[in-house]
């Protein structure tokens, strides 16, 4: 599973998302590659699951991933809350 | 050997590969990791390389049409550029001020009050690479530049969140997150100045504003589009003959132009994509360590964490700011002083914090003043920076056309100066 964070730059909050999203993950015991990216190159990465600011939702419309929409981007909760059935949607989904 | 050892250990690149290979070290990785990670991080320097001298190939055409168009000096404010384009003459010296200045850092958070780990990676190389050029132009050694970069580097990179931490509880109604960007001076600066006339029960964030701003923060296509603002026009007032005759080679003036404008930004992605592979490697490492020696120290994290909390503030920044530049930039063309080139990315970035920052003490008004004073003193600053040359030559060092913006390590670097001239040194 390939887990992509979103910010405009690529290596500030996305860097952060990309930090308590592989720690959420590695708690849950979940396997993924988690990567930091930017708005303007994301369109070109194969990401299973997309975690992006709520204001970037107008850029993502359209994109063939799933996509998790965080309002508060420092809050550990909310991204688990958000995230974590999406994981476990994509991963009920393979074979 | 000997020689062929120190001359390894002055390298740029292997240098900040070392600063990666030691906190992966320290933090016990398994060895795919520690070389993946050692070797990913010197890469990522090396595209660096690759993008500055891509933007400024472009660059440098672009600023001579300008100053033939309009008889003045242009340059781009892009912290990110001049760091990267004098790595060649000072990047050990980043490199090591970088390493170093976090563990003064992790020092103060745990010996003083200030519990605060500053974790942007951009932002500690900018400084680091701006401590380590005003400290140059003082003349010192290599050591003495070094020893002294990582003290300010820890001392900056402690007091300045603390400093913004009143502010920031107000904007996040906790304790939790603290601010950890260049440009906190003025976003202070601006709130306390808002505070004199401002309604804080009035915020800017219980109106409803549209969404369609956000595509600004697409870089490329904000980048993009100032650069051709600036280049085409520049080519019509400098005239087909001069382009096509000094320097475009014959080819016609305007596809020159374009071309130029684009792989400015072509070359800026490089650069960004350089700077992400070696930050995603160091900022872990330096989180790592952070969590065992200091635990519960507050993070220092990139602007962007405050917008949720104001996303009005944040457009409102984003207008007033653009406003701010284009009157900031008919004054400097009075006083006949460097011209910064409008940034996108100072006003979303710098004057939406400044905005935000605003709002939290000083409600709407706040918010329109915050925004409006940033990009205003900023580019002052950034034009007056260049003017007295307070970073020396740049070009010498290899960065032509492209100035400081950040207004921290600006006012800190002015003071250095100070400093060594009280002591007699760097004139």
């Amino acid at each position: 599973m390939r887990v992509v964070a979103l910010c405009g730059m690529g290596f500030g909050t996305s860097l952060m998302l990309k930090m308590f999203i592989g720690e959420i993950l590695e708690a849950h015991g979940v396997k993924a590659e988690v990567h930091a990216w930017d708005l303007g190159s994301f369109k070109g990465q194969d990401a299973d699951i997309v975690v992006a600011p709520t204001d970037m939702k107008k850029h993502l419309e359209g994109y063939q991933g799933r996509v998790v929409l965080i309002g508060n981007l420092t809050d550990r909760q909310e991204i688990e809350e958000k995230l974590l059935p999406v994981v476990r949607e994509f991963l009920d989904a393979q074979p | 050997m000997l020689e062929f050892i120190v001359e390894f250990f002055s390298t740029p690149a292997i240098v900040i590969g070392v600063v990666a290979l030691v906190g992966l070290l320290v933090q016990k990785k398994a060895a795919p990791e520690v070389v993946s990670g050692t070797t990913k991080t010197i890469l990522g320097f090396l595209i660096l390389g690759v993008g500055a001298g891509a933007i400024v190939g472009a660059l440098d055409p672009i600023t001579k049409m300008f100053m033939q168009a309009y008889d003045l000096q242009g340059f781009v404010p892009f912290d990110e550029l001049v760091v990267a384009s004098v790595a060649a003459k000072l990047g050990r010296e980043t490199a090591l001020i970088l390493g170093l200045g976090f563990l003064v850092n992790v020092l103060l958070a745990r010996l003083t009050p200030w519990k605060y780990i500053y974790l942007t990676g951009h932002m500690l190389w900018i400084h680091a690479g701006m401590w380590a050029i005003a400290l140059n132009t003082l003349g010192l050694s290599t050591t003495a530049i070094v020893a002294i970069g990582s003290l300010i580097q820890g001392l900056y990179t402690t007091l300045f969140p603390a400093m913004a931490q009143p502010i920031m509880r107000k904007i996040t109604g906790s304790d939790e997150i603290a601010f950890g960007h260049g440009q906190t001076l003025l976003n202070v600066v601006g709130a306390w100045i808002a505070k004199l006339f401002g309604k804080p029960g009035e915020s800017a964030e219980e109106v409803k504003v549209s969404e369609s701003w956000s595509f600004f923060r697409d870089m490329a296509i904000s980048m993009s589009i100032i650069m051709l603002i600036v280049a085409i026009p520049a080519a019509l007032f400098a005239g087909p003959e001069y382009v096509e005759q000094n320097l475009s080679g014959g080819q016609n003036f305007l596809i020159f132009a374009l071309l130029k404008a684009l792989g400015f930004t072509a070359g800026v992605l490089v650069l960004l994509q350089g700077v992400r592979m070696f930050i995603a490697e160091m900022v872990p490492a330096f989180r790592g360590i952070a969590t065992k020696v200091v635990p519960g120290a507050k993070p220092a994290l990139d602007c962007p964490v405050i917008y949720p909390y104001a996303p009005n503030s944040l457009m409102i920044g984003l207008i007033t700011g653009t406003v701010a530049q284009v009157l900031a930039i008919a004054l400097l063309i009075a006083l006949r002083w460097p011209i910064p080139i409008p940034s996108m990315i100072v006003a979303f970035f710098a004057s939406g914090s400044g905005a935000i920052f605003g709002n939290a003490v000083a409600g709407r008004r706040g918010a329109i003043f915050g925004g409006f004073f940033w990009s205003f003193a900023g580019f002052l600053l950034a034009s007056w920076s260049m003017h007295v040359q307070l970073f020396g030559d740049l070009s010498a060092l290899g960065a032509a056309g492209v100035g400081f913006v950040v207004p921290d390590g600006i006012a800190i670097a002015a003071l250095i100066r100070l400093v060594g001239w009280l002591f007699g040194l760097g004139g």
